[in-house]
């Protein structure tokens, strides 16, 4: 037969370590690594005190919304599921760290104050003053079941992965197993997202309906820390999960799984006759998102301090994807940027830091707009730069054919 | 022996008989060509045995046990021992030919085994024979996507071959091919007939006619003739179907 005789083939090495195969992630961790040093080293709480306690946290907040964001790129570029509901399981770990912090601190403060009595109080009283006090705001003074483990810190960090976990393995094996793909799973996973928002938004049950968990940046074990100590603590916490969430899913994704889901990105009926249970790969990747997700939601909400149903619901996912599209799908860099950089720009354009624009005619006050800028930018990025910011790095390192 | 017994199998797409009580025996080793006119029912026909379509009635019987192929998933059949070549040309375009080869590799194909998986000499052996057998060596390290239409029909029977089944279905293999190629498409699937059952649908008589094997004549979903091709060339039924009453 006939055959094109190209360019010499690259060298054949299908058995090459994995960092150096890969390596934007040394890049990556090597850069996440310099910045976290350069935050500590400026920051209030340890440092030179040009970083503000609040930015730093707003900073650990941007690095766990680049976890969940890598999660989503996972999920969504590179398997092809495009799941509006992966903030529900960011948002059902935070629910679950913050039952713990807000049931182990209350009952420090209520130990204090009753210490101070004649009688030593029981634990019965000391159970039902946490109880009456937490519920109060919800008219109730009995503490529901879900909060049976809440002073548990290592029960509650379980329920951190096993929440987000199971409920995505459930939803998953449903969906998947029925074979809804496409469109019509995204708006599964929106009326999970929504349901879910909704039924947390009563009182009855039993997260304190819209009032949310609060005062989460207080950690028990560690009230007579300074926040500007605890910012940094967690923000540290959080350029660690980051890093090791990146090298798991670079690695993830690198081999021969890598290869197996974007095939069933790309043809999922292809993979099938291939042999391949696409369902259960679809279902793998599906929940260790979750996962990853949760663990992230773990570690955001002690920094923002307060949680409530409105983090979950479907727009908050929605956000989600348009940054990973924004900061380049299918590349896990590319999701981290489009996360940091709109999330960021979202806080400076919403937060006031930014200086409103006097058109003569019209004033364009950021807070009302940045919704129409996010939009528009989107729009901008689908139909003029698919790859997403991310996809200027092809032009850096252009690998010659 | 029999490797694969189709019996007794019906398939109605909204009121249409596409496959009327169709009953085909194959043997392993063997080589058939099914042949037919267009709306015969012969892609259908592969559709059923892979498990894309589940037939209304009949009964699919596979290998030594006679298990029925009706009641499993695609990915089950396909991993019993069933590889398919579709008539469009299928590979996964944003991958390498070696990523493609190595999908299709005879391995172990769930999750937590992929996850794990690493390539070993033998695999690597493996896919460079396959390549070499299905002329591209050279484009090992290439995306599939920038393959020609040709180049990629190769690739996916080096994939189907990598596969190692026990029954290859092969859709039109020769679609879109130079002479040449078509010449070392008919060597190769009479060698892989050698040891095992390969099925072939074409419509191209002089490539059938290189096969040189028996041959099966559908027509409105079923079975019109069977035998060598100067015989069911021969038959008056089939002429008729073919030029027309």
């Amino acid at each position: 037969m006939t055959m094109e005789t190209t360019a010499a083939p690259q060298a054949a090495t299908p058995n090459r370590s994995f960092l150096r195969d890969n390596p934007s992630v040394m890049w990556f961790i090597g850069l996440l690594g310099v910045f976290t040093v350069i935050v500590t080293v400026l920051s209030e709480g340890m440092g030179a005190g040009v970083i503000s306690t609040n930015l730093v946290k707003i900073l650990g907040m941007t690095l766990c919304l680049c976890l969940i964001a890598i999660a989503m790129d996972v999920v969504w570029g590179y398997c092809g599921i495009l799941s509006l509901g992966h903030f529900a399981f960011f948002g059902l770990g935070g629910y679950a760290i913050g039952m713990w912090l807000m049931y182990a601190r209350t009952e420090i403060v209520i130990r204090d104050n009753l210490a101070q009595g004649a009688i030593p109080a029981t634990e019965q009283e000391v159970a039902e003053a946490v109880a009456s006090q937490i519920f109060g705001v919800v008219g109730s003074s009995d503490l529901p079941l879900i909060w049976t483990f809440a002073g548990s810190l290592p029960a509650q960090l379980a329920l951190v992965v096993l929440v987000p976990g199971l409920l995505a393995l459930l939803f998953g094996w449903l969906a998947f197993r029925s074979r809804v793909t496409g469109v019509y799973l995204s708006i599964l996973t929106q009326a999970m997202t929504l349901a879910l928002s909704l039924y947390l938004f009563q009182n009855d049950t039993g997260l304190r309906g819209n009032n949310g968990l609060s005062g989460l940046q207080n950690i028990p074990g560690a009230l007579d820390v300074p926040q500007a100590i605890i910012s940094v603590w967690f923000f540290w916490a959080s350029a660690v999960a980051l890093g090791l969430g990146y090298l798991l899913f670079a690695w993830v994704v690198s081999g021969k799984f890598g290869s197996v889901i974007r095939a069933i990105r790309d043809n999922e009926a292809r993979v099938r006759f291939l042999g391949y249970n696409v369902d259960g790969y679809k279902l793998f990747v599906f929940t260790i998102t979750a996962v990853v997700a949760g663990i992230a939601g773990a570690l955001y909400y002690p920094q923002a301090g307060i949680i409530n149903p409105a983090e979950i619901a479907p727009i908050a996912s929605i956000y989600l994807a348009v940054w990973v599209a924004i900061g380049g799908r299918g590349r896990l860099y590319g999701a981290v940027i489009g996360a940091a950089f709109v999330s960021l720009l979202s806080s400076w354009l919403t937060g006031g830091g930014a200086p409103n624009v006097d058109l003569g005619l019209f004033r364009i006050v950021w807070t009302d707009w940045w919704l129409v800028l996010l939009g528009l930018g989107f729009v901008a990025v689908t139909l003029f730069f698919p790859k997403g910011i991310g996809g200027l790095f092809d032009y850096l390192v252009r690998k010659k054919p | 022996m029999t490797l694969l017994e189709v019996s007794g199998v019906s398939v109605t797409f909204d009121g249409f008989r596409a496959i009327n009580n169709l009953s085909i025996a194959i043997g392993e080793p063997e080589l058939r060509a099914v042949i037919g006119p267009n709306g015969a029912g012969k892609t259908t026909f592969m559709d059923i045995v892979t498990g894309k379509t589940r037939p209304d009635t009949g009964r699919v019987l596979w290998g030594e046990l006679s298990v029925d192929l009706v009641k499993m998933s695609e990915s089950q059949i396909a991993k019993a021992g069933i590889g398919r070549k579709f008539q469009k040309p299928t590979v996964f375009e944003d991958q390498t030919v070696r990523a493609n080869l190595s999908m299709a590799l005879k391995n172990k194909r769930g999750p937590f085994a992929v996850l794990a998986w690493k390539a070993t000499a033998a695999d690597n052996q493996r896919i460079v024979e396959l390549a070499d057998e299905v002329g591209l060596t050279e484009r090992l390290e290439h995306r599939a996507g920038d393959l020609s239409h040709g180049q990629k029909q190769w690739l996916e029977i080096g994939m189907l071959l990598a596969q190692d089944p026990r029954l290859l279905l092969v859709d039109e293999p020769a679609a879109g091919m130079t002479p040449a190629e078509r010449e070392h498409t008919t060597d190769l699937l009479k060698r892989a007939a050698q040891t095992r059952a390969v099925v072939v649908i074409e419509h191209d008589m002089e490539f059938i006619r290189r096969l040189d094997c028996r041959v099966t004549v559908l027509h409105e979903g079923s079975v019109l003739a069977e035998g060598s091709l100067d015989h069911v060339t021969k038959n008056q039924q089939v002429i008729d179907v073919y030029l027309g009453r």
